[in-house]
C-alpha cells in the first residue's frame, strides 16, 4: 500500500523522527514522506515513532493512498527530493 | 513492496542513520576541497572521514537518501566506492548488490551470507543432481518450459510481424525429439538448436531496423546481440535475488554444470524466463524506437549500449517485471517478479518431494 505521512514534532525530537522515517519512505520535503509499505513495515514504523513522540504535544498523520498506479501527483517548482529507484 | 534500486550516477553509498545514502561524485570532492580548505594541511585519513561524516548541516540537493525498507536489491551500473561497513549493512538488511561493468557486463554479485539456510532441502538439492535420472527429470522440465515459451512469442509475433512459422515449426520440430535425450550434454545441444531456431525469427519481429544474423557472445557483435546479453544478465541477477530470498542454494544446479562461472541455478531459473523478459523487452525497446542506432558504440571492436540506452532498457526491463497477470492457479495478481519467485518454491516442493515440478509456461 502507498502511504503519505507528515509529522509535525517538537524541534528536540525533528531529527530523530527523521532519522527514523528515512529507513521506510521516501523523503520528499521537510516533514513529509511518501513511499510503499507493508502492513508489518507500517506497524514497526508506528511503533517506532510512538516510543519517541510525545503524543501530548506531537502529531503525525499517515494517508494511505491506496495504488500507487492512481496516485495523482503535480510538482510546481522543483522536486526537491525524487522518490525514484533509478539514481 | 520492495522494490530495486536501480545506479547509475557515480559515487559513493554508505550506510548513515541506519539507512543508505547517496553521494553523488562530484559533492563528495567538493566537500573533499572544503576539508582541505583548513590551514593545517589534513591527513588522508582525516580528509576521509572529515567527507566521510559529511555533518549535519550538510544538505545538497543531489544527496538521496535509500530508505533500506524499500530496497529489495541494488543494480549498480556505474562507479561507486563503498567501504566495508555498507557491506556489512546490506547482509544485516539481506540486500543484494549486483556489479555491471563499463560496458554493461555483468561483474559480478555481493551476495550477503544466506538467511534462509536449510540443510535438509541441501541434500536433496545434491540428490537430485547426483542421481541422473532425477536431474534428467528437471532439466528436461527447464528446457521445454523455455522452448514453450520461445514458442509462445513466435506465435505472438506470427502474421503480426510477418511470416515466422518456419521457425515455429522447427523450433516443435526439435522440441518434440528433447524427451529422448539421454544426457545433459545432448539436452544441451537440443536447447541450442531450439534457441537458433528462435533466433532465426528475430529479423522478422524486428523488421529491417538492425542487422541480426546469428546470436554472437563474448563479446556480442552488433546492436541486437549486444542487447540480447544485457538482457539475459539482467534476468539472470533477478533470478538470482530471487532465488537469495528461498532456502535453495544458488551452486546446485540440474540443467548447466553446477561449480562452473556463476551461479549455476540462476541460470537454470533464467533459461525459462528469458524469453518472457528479456527477449519481450528488447522487442518493445526496439519496435517502439525506444532505443535506437544511437544508443550503441561500436568503436571498440563489439557493441554495447550507450549509458542512455542502457537506462531505458532497464526501465523498460523494470516496467516489465513489476507488470502483473492473473494467476490462474491463485485466482489473484501476481508479477512477474513474483513469477520468479513461485518458481523457486515449485523446485523446492518437488526436490523434498511434495509435488512435482512443472515448469512455468505462459499461457497467454
Amino acid at each position: 500500500m502507498y502511504y503519505i505521512l507528515v509529522y509535525d514534532v517538537n524541534v528536540d525530537r525533528v531529527q530523530k523522527m527523521l532519522k527514523i522515517m528515512r529507513e521506510y519512505l521516501n523523503h520528499v520535503q521537510n516533514s513529509v514522506f511518501e513511499g510503499e509499505l507493508t502492513d508489518a513495515q507500517l506497524a514497526e514504523l508506528k511503533d517506532r515513532a510512538r516510543d519517541l513522540m510525545d503524543e501530548d504535544e506531537d502529531s503525525i498523520i499517515i494517508y494511505r493512498v491506496g495504488s500507487k498506479r492512481w496516485r495523482n501527483r503535480e510538482v510546481l517548482g522543483i522536486e526537491k527530493h525524487s522518490t525514484d529507484n533509478f539514481i | 513492496m520492495k522494490r530495486p534500486y536501480y545506479i547509475f550516477s557515480s559515487g559513493k553509498l554508505m550506510r548513515k542513520q541506519n539507512t543508505i545514502f547517496f553521494l553523488p561524485y562530484d559533492e563528495e570532492e567538493e566537500l573533499m576541497e572544503e576539508a582541505g580548505q583548513t590551514k593545517e594541511a589534513p591527513t588522508e585519513w582525516e580528509l576521509i572521514t572529515k567527507a566521510g561524516e559529511f555533518k549535519k548541516e550538510f544538505d545538497s540537493p543531489n544527496k538521496r537518501v535509500i530508505p533500506v525498507d524499500d530496497v529489495d536489491s541494488l543494480m549498480i551500473f556505474s562507479e561507486i566506492n563503498f567501504n566495508a561497513r555498507m557491506l556489512q549493512f546490506l547482509t544485516k538488511n539481506n540486500i543484494p548488490a549486483h556489479l555491471f561493468n563499463y560496458y554493461g557486463h555483468y561483474n559480478g554479485s555481493y551476495y550477503p551470507r544466506e538467511y534462509l539456510l536449510s540443510g535438509f532441502l541441501l541434500v536433496d538439492q545434491v540428490d537430485h543432481y547426483k542421481k541422473h535420472k532425477k536431474r534428467m527429470r528437471i532439466a528436461l522440465q527447464l528446457v521445454q518450459g523455455a522452448a514453450y515459451n520461445m514458442l509462445r512469442n513466435l506465435k505472438y509475433y506470427d502474421g503480426r510481424a510477418g511470416n515466422v512459422s518456419e521457425s515455429i515449426e522447427k523450433v516443435e520440430e526439435i522440441l518434440e525429439k528433447v524427451p529422448l535425450a539421454k544426457d545433459i550434454s545432448e539436452l544441451m545441444g537440443m536447447e541450442g538448436n531450439i534457441r537458433q531456431a528462435y533466433y532465426q525469427a528475430f529479423p522478422t519481429i524486428l523488421g529491417d531496423k538492425y542487422d541480426f544474423e546469428k546470436r554472437v557472445r563474448q563479446p556480442p557483435d552488433n546492436a541486437v546481440n549486444a542487447l540480447i546479453s544485457f538482457g539475459n544478465s539482467m534476468v539472470y541477477t533477478t533470478c538470482l535475488t530471487e532465488i537469495y530470498r528461498t532456502q535453495l542454494s544458488p551452486l546446485v544446479s540440474y540443467l548447466h554444470e553446477p561449480g562452473d562461472r556463476r551461479y549455476s541455478l540462476a541460470l537454470d531459473l533464467a533459461e525459462i524466463f528469458k524469453p518472457l523478459l528479456a527477449d519481450r523487452v528488447i522487442f518493445t525497446c526496439l519496435n517502439q524506437r525506444r532505443i535506437q542506432h544511437t544508443d550503441f558504440d561500436e568503436s571498440l571492436n563489439f557493441c554495447h549500449l550507450s549509458e542512455k540506452g542502457r537506462k531505458t532498457f532497464v526501465k523498460t526491463f523494470e516496467e516489465k517485471l513489476q507488470t502483473t497477470i492473473m494467476h490462474r492457479k491463485l485466482d489473484r495478481k501476481v508479477s512477474y517478479r513474483r513469477l520468479i519467485r513461485m518458481e523457486c518454491y515449485k523446485l523446492v516442493k518437488h526436490l523434498t518431494g511434495a509435488e512435482p515440478y512443472e515448469p512455468f509456461k505462459a499461457w497467454w
